[in-house]
C-alpha cells in the first residue's frame, strides 16, 4: 500500500555537537538506489522520525548539490530532539519528504544577497549560503549575518570562517550584551542595531531573515529603512506540522498551509496573512 | 415510478448483509438516551423513526479515532519497517444522516489533495452508505444555512425516504444498486420532499464577516464561555484533523494517528514554547474560520454539514450555529446587515 507516512531508513554518517543544545547529522538513504532517485531544493523541509519517540520537522540544512547525504541540525527541547541528541553514527532513523516549497535561488540570481539569521535558525540559512557558495558567478556581494545570544552559541561556527574567506562574501558575527567573551573580537549588540551599524548596501539586494519572531519583529523596520522592499524580504515560518502534507490541518496561518504554500514567504505575502505564526 | 421497500423487508435485508458477512453500522442505543453509530449484531438494534440524529458521526468510520500507520522494531543500531496493507472491512452504513453522509464527498477532498491517504480512500470504497432522509430536526439543526437540506443525495450511494408504510428507494451509485438489487418493489407514490430546519444564517454574509474583521471581538467573547474540551471537534462529521504520535518501547512499536482538536493549546505551540494560537480566542477563530473560509477558499464549499453536533454536544452549549449568532449581532455584522439592506433598498 502507498503510504504517504510511512519513512525512507537512513543511516547516520555522522553527528556533530555545536553548542551545549544543538547537534547537526548527517544520514544517508540505506537504499542507494533512492540516494540517486532523491533530489531536493534547498528550503525544503522534512519529517525526521526517531522511532520509539516520534517526528519532528526540520529545514534540509545541507546545499541541494551535495548528493550523497542530506543534514538536519536540531535543538534539544522535547521528546523526539531529546533521543535524536542520543544518536550515533551508525544507527537509524527515518524521513519523510522533501515538502514545501524553496528558496527561489534562480530569481536571486545577479542579485547581492543578504542573509540574517539568529541563534538555532542559522541551519534553514546554511543550505542557502552553500548553495550560492557553490554558484559563486551567479551572485552579487553576499552578506552573512549571524547573531547568538553568547560566543558559545554559534552553530555551524567552523563554516562561518569558511565562508568568510570566499570571495565578495562579508561575515557579520555578533552577540547578545554579555554573551562575550574576554577573546572576542567580533560585535556585541542585538541583530537589527549590528545590521545598522553594519552598513550593508541595500541596492539590488534580497535579504533572507530567519530566526525567533522577536528577532524579526525589530529586524524588519532596518531592512526596511535601508531600502529593501517587501517583495524582496524572505522568510521560512516554523509552524507545528504533524503531517507534512496538507491533512493533519495546524500549520495554517489563515488560508495558507504552511507545509504545502510554505515554508517560504515574502514579507509581502506575510502582510497578507493573519499573525498565526 | 418510484422503487420501494416495506420497513420489515429492509430490516430483513439488514440481517441478510449480517449474515452474509458484511460490518453493518448503524444507529442504535447504546445505553437511555445516548444515540450512536454502533455496529449491528442484527436489525433490532438499529434505532430508526422517532430520532434526531446520533451523538456521533460516521467519519471513525473513515478517520478511526486511533489507527496504526505502521510498525518499526529495532535490532541492535538497526530498525525494521512495516508497513500496513490495509484491508478495511465491507461495511455498510445503513440509517445515515444526510448531514453525515454529506460530509464524505467534502473529506475526500481533503484525503486526496495532492498526496492521497490511503488509509482514508480505501476505507471509503469498502463503504456503502444508506442514507435515511430526516423527519425530525432540531432547533441545533441548520443544514438548509450551509446548501444542504434533509434529504440531500449527497455523499450517499442510498437514499431512503420514508412513506407513510416503509421507504422510497434511491439507489445513487452503482455500489448502492448492488445492495438493493431485487429486493425493492416499483411504487406509484413518491415520498414528500421534507421541508428541512429553517435557515439561520447565509454563508455569504458570514464569509464576508470572516473575510472582514480579523480582530472581531466578538471571538473574546465567546472564547470565555468555551472550556477547550474539544467535544465539538470530535463528534462534527467534517473536523478531520488529527496527530501522529509513537507507541513504541525498547523493542519496537508503531506510529499511530489519533484525533487532534483546534482548541487544544498543544495543537499549535512550537518547539520553542512560542504559539501562534496562544489562547481561546484565536482557537475559536480558528475553528470557525477553517469551515468557513480556508476550508471553501481552497476546496469551494464550506466544511460544515449543518448537524448541529457542535451545539448539541457542548458542555456550555456554543457551537457553530450559536456562533454565527453571536458573529451576526457582533457590531460587524450589524455593519454587514445594515449595508446589504441599503444595497436592497
Amino acid at each position: 500500500m502507498n503510504n504517504i507516512y510511512m519513512p525512507e531508513l537512513m543511516k547516520v554518517i555522522g553527528v556533530k555537537q555545536h553548542t551545549a543544545d544543538v547537534k547537526s547529522v548527517k544520514i544517508r538513504f540505506q537504499d542507494p538506489a533512492t540516494t540517486d532517485a532523491f533530489s531536493f531544493r534547498v528550503g525544503q523541509f522534512g519529517m525526521f522520525s526517531a522511532f520509539g519517540s516520534g517526528e519532528s520537522t526540520f529545514n534540509i540544512c545541507s546545499s541541494s548539490n551535495w548528493k550523497d547525504h542530506i543534514e538536519f541540525c536540531f535543538r534539544k527541547t522535547g521528546m523526539v530532539t531529546e533521543s535524536l541528541w542520543r544518536i550515533e553514527e551508525g544507527d537509524s532513523i527515518g524521513f519523510r519528504g522533501p515538502y514545501g516549497n524553496s528558496y527561489p535561488m534562480e530569481d536571486w540570481e545577479g542579485r547581492n544577497l543578504i542573509f540574517i539569521g539568529g541563534g538555532i535558525a542559522m541551519p534553514p540559512i546554511r543550505c542557502a549560503i552553500w548553495y550560492a557558495l557553490e554558484n559563486r558567478a551567479k551572485y552579487g556581494d553576499i552578506t552573512i549575518v549571524y547573531g547568538a545570544r553568547t560566543a558559545a552559541d554559534f552553530v555551524f561556527a567552523d563554516e562561518l570562517d569558511q565562508w568568510a574567506q570566499a570571495e565578495r562574501t562579508r561575515v557579520v558575527r555578533c552577540v547578545d550584551p554579555g554573551g562575550e567573551t574576554p577573546d572576542w573580537n567580533y560585535e556585541v549588540g542585538l541583530i537589527p542595531h549590528v545590521i545598522e551599524r553594519a552598513a550593508i548596501p541595500a541596492e539590488n539586494s534580497i535579504a533572507l531573515v530567519v530566526g525567533p519572531p522577536i528577532m524579526i519583529k525589530f529586524t524588519l523596520p532596518v531592512l526596511d529603512k535601508m531600502g529593501l522592499g517587501t517583495k524582496d524580504i524572505y522568510t521560512s515560518l516554523e509552524n507545528r506540522m504533524k503531517c507534512g502534507v496538507g491533512k493533519c490541518g495546524r500549520c495554517n496561518c489563515g488560508p495558507v498551509y504552511v507545509c504545502k504554500e510554505g515554508p517560504i514567504f515574502t514579507l509581502e505575502q506575510l502582510h497578507r496573512l493573519p499573525l498565526d505564526y | 415510478m418510484s422503487e420501494a421497500i416495506t420497513q420489515a423487508a429492509l430490516l430483513s435485508l439488514v440481517d441478510d448483509w449480517i449474515s452474509g458477512g458484511r460490518t453493518v453500522s448503524g444507529p442504535s442505543f447504546v445505553k437511555e438516551g445516548l444515540l450512536l453509530y454502533e455496529d449491528l449484531q442484527n436489525a433490532g438494534q438499529l434505532a430508526l423513526g422517532k430520532v434526531i440524529r446520533p451523538a456521533d458521526s460516521i467519519k471513525k468510520y473513515f478517520l478511526p479515532r486511533h489507527e496504526e500507520l505502521y510498525r518499526y522494531t529495532f535490532a541492535g543500531q538497526n530498525t525494521c519497517l512495516e508497513n500496513i496493507d490495509l484491508v478495511p472491512v465491507e461495511r455498510v452504513i445503513v440509517g445515515a444522516r444526510p448531514c453525515d453522509a454529506a460530509a464524505l464527498p467534502v473529506l475526500d477532498k481533503v484525503f486526496n489533495w495532492d498526496y492521497v491517504d490511503e488509509f482514508y480512500t480505501r476505507r471509503r470504497d469498502a463503504t456503502t452508505v444508506v442514507t435515511i432522509a430526516c423527519t425530525l430536526w432540531d432547533d441545533q439543526c441548520f443544514c438548509t444555512s450551509v446548501g444542504l437540506g434533509p434529504a440531500v443525495e449527497k455523499g450517499s450511494d442510498v437514499l431512503l425516504l420514508p412513506l407513510a408504510e416503509g421507504y422510497e428507494v434511491r439507489c445513487l451509485t452503482e455500489k448502492g444498486q448492488r445492495l438493493f438489487a431485487g429486493k425493492t418493489t416499483p411504487s406509484e407514490t413518491m415520498a414528500a420532499a421534507p421541508t428541512g430546519p429553517e435557515r439561520k444564517f447565509d454563508t455569504k454574509e458570514i464569509d464576508a464577516l470572516l473575510h472582514g474583521d480579523y480582530e472581531n471581538p466578538v471571538w473574546r467573547d465567546i472564547a470565555l464561555r468555551c472550556l477547550g474540551c474539544g467535544s465539538c471537534a470530535f463528534t462534527c462529521p467534517t473536523c478531520h484533523c488529527f496527530d501522529i504520535t509513537d507507541e513504541g518501547n525498547a523493542s519496537g512499536g508503531c506510529r499511530v494517528k489519533n484525533w487532534d482538536c483546534c482548541q487544544f493549546n498543544m495543537f499549535t505551540m512550537h518547539a520553542s514554547g512560542h504559539n501562534p494560537r496562544s489562547n481561546q480566542a484565536q482557537r475559536q477563530r480558528q475553528r470557525i474560520q477553517h469551515k468557513f473560509r480556508i476550508y471553501p477558499d481552497k476546496f469551494g464549499e464550506v466544511l460544515c454539514t449543518g448537524c448541529g453536533n457542535c451545539t448539541r454536544n457542548c458542555p456550555v452549549s456554543l457551537g457553530v450555529l450559536t456562533t454565527m449568532e453571536a458573529l451576526a449581532s457582533s457590531d460587524a455584522g450589524r455593519d454587514a446587515t445594515e449595508n446589504a439592506a441599503s444595497l436592497k433598498g
